[in-house]
């Protein structure tokens, strides 16, 4: 790099350079003199300029949380780092320095201008969090591959790009193609588009743009089927019913059982398996449905509740607002008059009649916030006798059905030791062994082992439909805990912080008119 | 009571004709109230037959030697057509018929009024009634219905009283023959018993209310003596009745000519029909009217009740049943048989009458001489034609306190087609408030402007259209105080301004004209919330307390919270005891905060704030100061407007558009002018030749060459004879002038002044006449030659000498 070469050594970001700068760079004049009086906070800097020296590392920026503007440019800085914290930055400015790589700016989404001009950098990338990104600086650098433009698409927002003196900007194409790839941009290299230039790039990268819109709509139409399976099975899990509108359980309970899978090669089990299958997966289609029919009754429930809530709140705020503003105006009258009244004696009477008026609205205030408090207790509690039924109704529900599956499965299991012993009994016999696998034949040594076997296939399955249904009911009943918990507290929050701000109001205006009375003694 | 001095005429379509049985003319003798009484009354009774179609008519002004209000001057009677004059033999035999039926008739019931058949028209001929009427269909949409009709010709008559109000001496007419009915019932969607409950409130409202100024008027008509009429029951009037049947009319009722209302035929104030007609008949009414017009039933085809004059005309439709036991009539008289065969071989001759014409000038004009007066009661009601009034007045209604109209309550005058969209000037005499009303358009936007005053600085409330201003203002009132004023849609969200003003201060110094505003004590500014911004941080109320220095804000409050965080800045700039300035203390800002923040409480945060603050004041204080010069222009455009007055016309309006006319004259005069060029460019050189030659014959080559050859020596001879008359005008205006020269100057000394100034003005125009001269002859030297070039080109190639062609070529 061409810059003047500095005799100065690397120097280091600490917090002496870093409240010199803020010092320097914050208010001027009268508003200086007294920000120095009372010290600046680095959490309220909006905007911080490091050029011009030499610094070799970013460190020590972490107090800068609100930070907006950030300029690091003509330094030595190889490497992007410790910006992790500035989370609000939407202006960095990193040229004029040895930088290699994009990195390290994962954390800063509202990021809209960055420059990284004049540095080594040889690749696009790492840049995917900069959603709100606008203006891209990255002329000067070593960037030879035409394929990192197509990097940039993802940008909705870019409008104004610079690659000028890169090794690409030589190339013939180069113009056109950024045109063509990038047909949102409004400015490349300082200079506006013209519309003529875009037409043109247009229609000579027609086929290869068309094809590359063409994968990215595949690919977003893939990602956008992800997200809806993903949401359903969401859906799904907060009825908590996911997994149960197929044949899932079903294939779980024979996924970890290897007998059973060895015992389903035996004639005739074929067919008893199908038709259990087919029983099985009726029953959990019919709790999957009855799940998501639960489900939005328990929501509308829950809706109608917060909403009569919320009308019964805001209905007593604005009670309490009107209350206070008619206190307001009268406050405000009396206390004009205190001012300009002269005589002690009258000025202590309506003192006092202040502070008693103060008094009143805060005994008002408060009468109103408690009968809001016994009035949705009332409400909180019928809410949660309701749910709380709603909850058992279903777990209720659920376990009947779950046990119609355990029948199935016993059934299912008679039927099976019927056929194992039927065929042990061929096999001692000896009419066919040839027919069955190995691993199968293995099992049919004598009546305890199969009898072992088929027994450890139904005690497997059994587990299944138990654990299925217990996870389903535990996790339903601490959903409603839960619920009615977060409710309590909310309102008991809500509670507390109204009182609170009562107080406060009820103290501010005190205070107000002790001042008053102190003022007035005074003078 | 009242005749009518028109006539009018009201006319139908051909096609409907047939239907004109349909609308009677009723007329009664007996009569109305007086008329005072029937304007109160003046509700529509029958808003369903709102669609009733009617056709109107022009109104002839009939001449009646009586009456010498309209003496002959006022009608051309030798314009008329003769049908005006004479009778045709078949009218003369209707007379005939007529008469003998009143015979008849004054025979039969001796004790009634004679019959009203025929007439003298404006010429002095007897006419039968029936004749008078000519359905005619007018093109305006506005005459289609009959309310709207019905206003149009209530508006033209005027109520002139006879001389004698039991005789309408002359037979005078006034015709409406109403047809075609359509009717469109509102549909009733209210609950009846919601209507009975309120007709039941208001009548009790009513009745007191009825109880208290019936007291009143009593006592006030008691003062005015209100005779009763005399004549009652006696007096004459015309009105017409439209039937039932045609044109979805549902059920039959009356238009009075005066006013255009329609009225119920239970109506009281029609006490009774002596006779009805129409274009095709004439009938008496046998029925008793003791009840008024209540128990009259219109069927005509009742021979019982209604007795007709021709037989066979038309009988209407509802008498279908009756008319095969038409054996009644015979009953009465024998006498009446010989008269209805008679009648039978009889029709109604077509009508003398011309076909009115109503131009679409007089159409608009309504009335005559485009203005009208109504009074009412307490009331005085004035219509103009649109453009009569130079400032666009069109109807002014004057309302008074007392019966005599002497003091005025108030006046309402509604304006058209005004520059400055003015709609409405309203003005109310006892507060002296005037409120002017806009239609969108004005070009500061005035939707209503209230005022005592023009003066600025005194109580108005100007209100605006806010969307077509581009600071969203809706309203400014003023009191010679304060100033508010309302916003709506800002993209800074103020909603409200209000300023308080100090007296003015008055300044020793200045004696320039430069403005003296009155010092502001005190603005508030309100906000909506914007959404965009946490309410701690939205401010909803600030108030710049100028005098006081004093800077009070108020937030919104948030969503959950009951109290609005607060805050008040005292703008003191003081110094310390050591003389340095202050520049900001924890005590210049107190601040309530519902949650209280951590940087809001740095002086450096509340130091920016407060010089934030103060910068807007400044504006604030610009804004009202704006305003305020705003106002001075509004009521100077106003006074100019009100000066001024102009009026727009409509580019479609060609007649009163000067611009549209001119362009039109002149793509007339331009359009003419190419006509004329093409005839002259298509004037045949060879025709006057080629005549003398035997025609269809084609033109040997000696034949054409003579041609050509006398076809230019004739136009050469033609240059010459024009050139030798330029010049023998040039020396005859020369020598004129010479001669004019010499005698100036023999007489020179014995000219008056008057002379010289005559003989100096005659040489300017000799002059100007002898060089215009000149100019023209030295012009036509050089074009003498061109033209005969030009011509002979043009012989060469016109087709019809070919035979020159081909030698030449």
């Amino acid at each position: 790099m061409n810059r003047p070469c500095n005799s100065m050594g690397p120097r280091v970001m600490d917090d002496d350079m870093l409240k010199l700068a803020v010092g320097d760079q914050g208010p001027q004049e009268e508003a200086g003199q007294l920000a120095k009086q009372e010290g600046i906070l680095f959490k309220d800097v909006l905007s911080l300029q490091l050029d011009f020296r030499n610094i070799l590392r970013i460190d020590n920026l972490w107090q800068f949380e609100n930070l907006r503007k950030l300029q690091l440019d003509n330094n030595i800085i190889e490497k992007i780092e410790g910006l992790e914290n500035l989370a609000h930055l939407v202006w960095l400015d990193l040229s004029f320095n040895n930088i290699e790589t994009i990195e390290g700016l994962d954390t800063l989404v509202n990021l809209e201008d960055l420059s990284l001009f004049n540095n080594r950098i040889s690749k696009i990338d790492s840049l995917d969090a900069l959603v709100k990104l606008q203006v891209l600086s990255l002329g000067n650098n070593r960037i030879d591959n035409m394929m990192n433009i197509i990097y940039l698409r993802r940008f909705k927002c870019l409008r104004t790009l610079s690659l000028s003196r890169n090794p690409i900007s030589e190339a013939e194409d180069y113009k056109m193609f950024i045109c063509a790839y990038l047909p949102d941009l409004v400015y490349l290299d300082y200079r506006r588009i013209d519309d003529h230039t875009k037409k043109l790039a247009e229609a000579k990268h027609q086929y290869s743009i068309d094809e590359l819109k063409h994968r990215e709509n595949l690919m977003q139409a893939q990602l956008e089927d992800e997200q809806a399976r993903r949401e359903e099975l969401e859906k799904h899990k907060t009825a908590f019913v996911e997994h149960l509108n197929g044949s899932f359980l079903f294939d779980s309970m024979y996924a970890e059982d290897s007998e059973g899978n060895k015992l389903s090669y035996l004639p005739g089990v074929g067919e008893l398996l199908e038709t259990y299958k087919d029983k099985f997966v009726i029953i959990c289609v019919n709790i999957f449905e009855y799940g998501l029919k639960q489900q939005e009754k328990r929501k509308t429930e829950l809706d109608t509740f917060s909403e009569c809530v919320h009308e019964a709140i805001q209905e007593n705020q604005e009670q309490g607002k009107r209350k206070i503003a008619k206190f307001e105006e009268k406050h405000l009258s009396s206390l004009s008059a205190i001012r300009e009244e002269s005589e002690l004696r009258n000025i202590e009477k309506m003192i006092l009649e202040c502070s008693a008026d103060i008094s009143e609205l805060f005994d008002a205030l408060m009468t109103l916030e408690m009968q809001l408090v016994e009035q949705l207790e009332e409400t909180i509690n019928m809410f949660e006798r309701n749910i709380v039924d709603m909850v058992g109704l279903f777990i209720e529900n659920v376990q009947s059905l779950m046990a119609q599956c355990r029948d199935l499965e016993n059934h299912h299991h008679e039927k099976l030791l019927e056929i194992s012993i039927s065929t042990l009994e061929k096999i001692v016999e000896g009419d066919l062994g040839e027919d069955l696998p190995n691993d199968l034949r293995a099992l049919f040594v004598d009546k305890d082992t199969i009898v072992n076997a088929v027994g450890a296939s139904h005690d497997i399955h059994l587990l299944k439909i138990d654990n299925r249904e217990d996870e389903l009911v535990t996790r339903i009943n601490s959903w409603c805990t839960r619920l009615i918990d977060k409710i309590h507290k909310d309102e008991i929050m809500r509670n507390r912080k109204r009182v609170k701000e009562i107080n406060q109001y009820i103290d501010h205006m005190q205070s107000e008119l002790d001042n008053l009375e102190c003022g007035d003694i005074l003078d | 009571m009242e005749v009518l001095r028109e006539k009018v005429e009201e006319e139908e379509e051909a096609e409907r004709e047939e239907a004109a049985e349909r609308a009677e003319w009723a007329r009664m003798e007996k009569m109305m109230r007086p008329v005072e009484v029937r304007k109160e009354e003046n509700t529509l009774k029958q808003e369903t037959l709102r669609d009733l179609e009617k056709k109107l008519s022009e109104i002839q002004i009939t001449v009646s030697a009586e009456l010498p209000a309209f003496t002959k001057d006022t009608i051309d009677i030798s314009k008329l057509p003769v049908s005006y004059k004479t009778n045709t033999p078949k009218e003369e035999h209707l007379l005939q018929v007529a008469d003998n039926f009143s015979c008849q008739y004054s025979h039969l019931c001796p004790d009634r009024v004679p019959l009203f058949l025929h007439p003298l028209n404006e010429c002095e001929v007897p006419k039968f009634v029936s004749t008078t009427l000519r359905p005619t269909l007018m093109p305006y949409p506005e005459l289609y219905n009959w309310d709207s009709c019905a206003q149009f010709v209530s508006d033209f008559l005027t109520m002139v009283p006879l001389p004698d109000p039991l005789k309408p001496t002359i037979k005078k007419e006034e015709k409406v023959l109403p047809k075609k009915y359509t009717i469109k019932p509102p549909r009733d969607l209210c609950s009846r018993f919601e209507q009975e409950q309120e007709v039941k409130k208001q009548q009790e409202i009513r009745a007191q209310e009825k109880k208290r100024l019936r007291e009143e008027e009593e006592r006030l008509m008691e003062a005015e003596k209100a005779k009763p009429d005399a004549l009652h029951g006696l007096r004459v009037h015309s009105w017409v009745l439209v039937l039932s049947g045609k044109r979805e009319v549902p059920e039959n009722f009356f238009i009075d000519p005066f006013t255009g209302h329609s009225y119920s035929t239970q109506d009281e104030h029609f006490l009774g029909i002596e006779s009805l007609w129409n274009h095709k008949n004439y009938w008496i009414n046998m029925q008793d009217c003791w009840n008024c017009c209540k128990d009259l039933i219109f069927d005509l085809g009742d021979p019982v009740r209604w007795e007709y004059m021709l037989l066979g005309t038309d009988k209407s439709q509802l008498s279908l049943t009756e008319e095969d036991d038409s054996g009644i009539n015979d009953e009465d008289d024998v006498e009446n048989l010989g008269k209805e065969d008679e009648d039978k071989s009889f029709d109604m001759p077509h009508s003398w009458v011309e076909q009115i014409e109503i131009s679409p000038e007089a159409f608009e004009t309504r009335c005559p001489n485009g203005k009208k007066v109504i009074q009412y009661k307490r009331a005085k009601l004035e219509k103009w034609a649109p453009y009569l009034n130079s400032n666009g007045l069109v109807s002014r209604l004057t309302t008074y306190e007392d019966l005599q109209c002497t003091n005025i309550l108030e006046i309402k005058e509604w304006y058209q087609n005004r520059e400055d969209m003015l709609e409405l000037k309203h003005i109310n005499k006892t507060t002296d408030l005037k409120t002017d009303y806009f239609k969108p358009g004005h070009p500061q936007a005035l939707r209503v402007h209230s005022y005592k005053s023009m003066q600025p600085e005194m109580d108005r409330v100007i209100e605006f259209y806010e969307t077509a201003r581009v600071d969203g203002l809706m309203k400014r009132e003023e009191t010679p105080r304060t100033m508010t004023e309302y916003y709506q849609g800002r993209p800074d969200f103020l909603s409200y301004r209000h300023a308080s003003f100090g007296p003015r201060v008055k300044k020793l110094t200045l004696s320039s004209a430069e403005s003296n505003p009155r010092p502001i004590v005190k603005i508030t500014e309100r906000f909506f919330r914007n959404p965009a911004k946490p309410a701690e941080e939205d401010v909803a109320e600030r108030v710049f307390l100028v005098a006081e220095e004093r800077i009070q804000l108020r937030y919104h409050c948030r969503e959950d919270h009951i109290t609005a965080s607060k805050r008040e800045f005292l703008r003191r700039t003081e110094v310390d005891s050591k003389g340095n300035k202050i520049i900001m203390t924890p005590d210049m800002c107190i601040s309530f905060e519902v949650e209280p923040m951590e940087h809001t409480k740095k002086l450096l945060y509340q130091y920016e704030a407060m010089m934030h603050l103060k910068r807007e004041e400044k504006l604030s204080r610009h804004q009202v100061w704006e305003s305020e010069l705003e106002v001075l222009e509004i009521l100077k455009l106003r006074e100019e407007e009100e000066a001024a007055h102009t009026l727009t016309i409509s580019i479609y309006d060609t007649k009163r558009n000067e611009k549209s006319k001119e362009y039109r004259e002149a793509m007339e005069r331009m359009m003419h002018e190419e006509h004329l060029r093409q005839v002259e460019t298509q004037l045949d050189y060879l025709a006057p030749f080629l005549a003398q030659l035997p025609p269809g014959e084609k033109l040997t080559r000696w034949q054409a060459v003579r041609l050509k050859d006398e076809c230019l020596s004739d136009f050469k001879q033609r240059l010459i004879n024009k050139a030798n008359l330029i010049q023998a005008r040039f020396e005859k205006e020369t020598q004129e002038l010479q001669k004019k020269q010499q005698w100036y100057q023999e007489n020179q000394v014995t000219l008056t002044p008057e002379d010289e100034d005559l003989y100096l003005s005659y040489c300017s125009q000799a002059m100007f006449r002898i060089r215009i001269l000149e100019q023209r002859l030295n012009r036509h030297k050089e074009l003498a030659p061109l033209k005969y070039l030009a011509l002979e080109e043009k012989l060469y190639k016109d087709p019809r000498l070919g035979e020159l062609q081909k030698i030449f070529a």
